[in-house]
């Protein structure tokens, strides 16, 4: 089946990047990076791509193909043009372009190098450390992850934010976080708690809907999160945010967003909210605590909360 | 046809800060003919933040709310997408590990509760596009609204993961569109209707957060959007509460009314603005509903 290619293209000697369009013979079986290679091996020596593995293991393929991102080597492609008669390819969003399909990897390195990605053992001198199945099970998913970048090129934070630290070396980082044998933990969580850290992640769910190898970033933020306040790095915005929800739900059942606001913010930050609270009170908008009420059954909730406490400090 | 009895959730946002969605969802429901029983038991979801802290909370707190559920031999039907994420997601755990679900009740068990694993969890859009139908939908609408271009805002949590909710297709969702032409009126394509408004990082980074409600409000205006319909109180806060503030942020007027969705389908049933609350809404929809 004769299929129209649309390839978005860049030349750092040319302006702006443009669309061109290539046809290709496609055959059942045939994925995206087959059709590139066939592109590049007769019409268009100049296209310019990354692969190497052909087998969804290297990670140098992740492009965005009709819109989203995936590895070239593993889309087939009748599916897809089945579907919306053509193909487009371009380049990785939230990076910035070298030519063609090529993106810079630059920062996506230097947020790897940031996490510290490898394992800081907690006792050097010790040579054999059985790790339990469920301790493997905590970081199973986050070793998954091949750094093709499919994550941050979706990822709505960083699109807004290019310093956050981004889906992948989160997912990174928990896999050393999360590991038993670990010796740092602390000081890592107080470093991905910080400014454009583990916090700043918007809960998107695009890396983990994205993520060609079910590696699930969002999960990863998840752990880290709860893994930072469990260790007490709670002197942040975004731990006050959910302890003053545990502690919510805990007296009413719900939220209590004024409460929550106060709690999150501190006395200072929330004086600097005032204006814009006027601007509620007057559409009626604006949270009142004291006129707050107690779901039914807080009594349930109350024994929930105690039956949890109880298994975390049995462990 | 579904049987059309929800165990009614309407999320701690709209029972407080986004209150006109819920009281309009239920008057709409009424005229539609659609049951809602309340659930005055049910806690919070936890919105996420408590998956932040201990998930086996997380999934403690939300299958008090399923059991309730259960109790009442219902479905639940949300007006909420974070409620919706975090319960399906939840559900999604518990219905595929039973080893999970036994662990969760044995958390249950001293509050007398048990959660089978029978429920569904549902929001008001699905509950238009499929339970209730698009066809009777058409039929209860007294007033098209023709005069309108409504950019449809999906956010995030109605779409992904994709593997809890399962109802529509992420990449190329068609339920709010299918609505908004239910009601008479155009849907507007533009960039960003998928992607976040930016409201769980309220709080934490504010930057961050009204940046991307100016973008996704921006694309939908630059697209000849006349307003913006969503169906979570949560993307609502922001789209509409913070509008000012990230008109700020990009520095360019925007001054797009924002809509529950309960509200236009209110609209179309010929309920007038007292009715549906927009005097709640900070962004004024006065003047695209002269004659309304």
């Amino acid at each position: 089946m004769k299929t129209k290619f649309k390839i978005r293209r860049s030349d750092p000697l040319k302006a702006e990047p443009y669309w061109q369009a290539y046809s290709v013979e496609v055959k059942e079986g045939m994925t995206v990076l087959d059709a590139l290679l066939k592109i590049s091996e007769g019409d268009d020596p100049t296209l310019s791509f990354r692969r190497s593995c052909r087998s969804a293991i290297c990670g140098s393929c992740a492009l965005t193909i009709n819109g989203f991102p995936k590895l070239a080597c593993s889309t087939q492609i009748l599916p897809i043009a089945k579907e919306t008669r053509e193909v487009t390819v371009e380049p990785l969003s939230n990076h910035q372009v070298i030519k063609d399909l090529v993106v810079d990897f630059t920062p996506f390195w230097n947020k790897m190098e940031k996490v510290t990605p490898f394992l800081l053992p907690a006792d050097e001198t010790r040579k054999e450390w059985v790790i339990k199945k469920e301790d493997e099970k905590a970081i199973d998913r986050a070793q998954k992850c091949i750094m093709c970048g499919s994550c941050n090129a979706v990822c709505n934070s960083l699109d807004v934010d290019p310093n956050f630290i981004g889906p992948a070396a989160s997912a990174k980082a928990w896999r050393f976080v999360g590991d038993v044998r670990e010796g740092h933990r602390k000081k890592r969580l107080e470093r991905l708690s910080g400014e454009h850290g583990v916090w700043d992640c918007v809960r998107c769910v695009h890396c983990t809907e994205y993520c060609p190898k079910d590696a699930a970033p969002l999960e990863a933020i998840e752990r880290l999160r709860a893994k930072a306040i469990e260790e007490g790095v709670v002197e942040n915005p975004g731990a006050k945010h959910v302890l003053s929800l545990v502690d919510s739900i805990k007296r009413v059942g719900r939220l209590d967003e004024a409460a929550m606001t106060f709690k999150t913010l501190g006395f200072l930050r929330s004086l600097g909210m005032i204006p814009f609270g006027l601007k509620m009170e007057i559409h009626g908008k604006l949270p009142h605590p004291i006129i707050f009420l107690a779901i039914e059954g807080m009594k349930e909730v109350k024994k929930i909360y105690s039956a949890v406490e109880k298994r975390r400090k049995k462990g | 046809m579904a049987d059309l009895r929800y165990a009614y959730y309407p999320g701690c946002a709209s029972q407080e800060i986004t209150k006109e969605a819920n009281e309009v969802t239920r008057k709409v429901a009424e005229r539609l003919g659609i049951e809602l029983h309340d659930m005055p038991g049910a806690n919070c979801c936890g919105a996420g933040l408590i998956t932040d802290y201990n998930y086996e909370l997380s999934l403690a707190l939300n299958a008090r709310i399923f059991a309730q559920a259960e109790g009442m031999g219902m479905d639940i039907m949300t007006i909420c997408s974070t409620c919706l994420m975090v319960m399906s997601t939840a559900n999604r755990d518990l219905k595929k590990d039973p080893e999970l679900l036994r662990r969760i009740n044995a958390l249950l068990s001293d509050a007398g509760l048990t959660y089978r694993g029978t429920v569904k969890v549902k929001q008001l859009l699905w509950v238009l596009a499929q339970d209730y139908g698009l066809e009777r939908l058409k039929k209860a609408v007294t007033r098209p609204l023709d005069r309108l271009n409504i950019a449809p805002f999906y956010g995030c949590h109605s779409l992904r993961p994709s593997s809890a909710l399962g109802f529509d297709d992420p990449q190329r969702p068609w339920s709010l569109e299918a609505v908004i032409k239910t009601l008479g009126a155009q849907a507007v394509e533009y960039t960003g209707k998928t992607k976040c408004c930016g409201f769980q990082a309220d709080l934490v980074a504010l930057d961050t957060a009204v940046g991307m409600t100016g973008m996704r409000l921006l694309s939908a205006k630059e697209s000849s959007a006349t307003c913006m319909v969503t169906p979570c109180p949560f993307c609502h806060i922001n789209l509409d509460n913070y509008q000012g503030m990230a008109e700020k942020k990009i520095s360019k007027k925007i001054d797009v009314p924002v809509f529950h969705l309960s509200q236009i389908v209110g609209l179309a049933m010929g309920m007038t603005p007292v009715e549906l609350g927009l005097s709640r809404h900070l962004v004024s929809a006065e003047k695209i509903l002269t004659g309304y």
